[in-house]
């Protein structure tokens, strides 16, 4: 009974912790590992949109607070750009500071 | 084989011709640059992190990102009022200008790409 209780007090305190974590700053290295899908295209120097044709945008040492703004923009509708759209829709706000901290980091 | 050689200079000229926008002139692009670096910095990486920074960034996403403000296809009203008087020309400029600088990099899959 005891060990429960223990177990639920710190149940509790991780449960405060990741709650706060939300409103906190992304995390670049979770972010690393969140942004596979966004190199297949931003991680290619070369990479064009098509139709209008043009470089997709260099991430690398972008604000993190920019870049939040951009993703929750496309995942909102409010900025359009179908893949952009696709990419950010299924993405939490969690997800998005990760993410973004992960490209403010970035290096070539 | 020939044929598919022709298709990939076919292919790649025309990649090239998309992208061959009339050539900006950066120094000019710097003359015209006194509105932008106000908030994207004087070496267009702006240290206000709700701005994004401009140094560095590729010429032709910069010229969409104001043909867009300019139409209205990308909605921001401080973006909208500065990129309306913009000729095509100073949009070459300042686009050669900014990505003239030095700043943003596309980072490279370390899992795929050794260091």
């Amino acid at each position: 009974m005891r060990k429960l209780m223990d177990f639920k007090i710190l149940a509790l305190c991780l449960g405060a912790l990741s709650t706060a974590s939300v409103s906190a700053a992304g995390d670049a290295a979770a972010g690393h590992a969140k942004a596979f899908a966004c190199m297949g295209c931003h991680g290619v120097p070369s990479y064009t949109n098509v139709y209008p044709t043009y470089h997709v945008p260099k991430l690398g040492g972008q604000h993190a607070q920019y870049l939040v703004t951009a993703l929750t923009e496309y995942k909102n509708g409010q900025r359009s750009h179908t893949t952009m759209h696709a990419q950010a829709a299924s993405l939490s706000e969690q997800d998005i500071e990760d993410i973004a901290a992960y490209f403010e980091a970035a290096k070539d | 084989m020939k044929t598919s050689a022709l298709i990939v200079l076919g292919l790649a000229l025309i990649g090239v011709s998309n992208l061959a926008h009339a050539a900006g002139d950066a120094a000019a692009g710097k003359q015209k640059s006194a509105t932008c670096t106000a908030c994207h910095g004087a070496d267009g990486n702006s240290t206000d992190p709700q701005y994004p920074r401009l140094a560095g960034q590729h010429a032709s996403y910069l010229e969409r990102a104001l043909l867009d403000y300019q139409s209205g296809a990308r909605k921001n009203p401080i973006m909208a009022a500065f990129a309306a008087p913009l000729s095509g020309t100073d949009i070459a400029d300042l686009t050669a200008y900014f990505s003239s600088q030095t700043g943003l990099v596309t980072p490279v899959l370390p899992r795929l790409v050794p260091r």
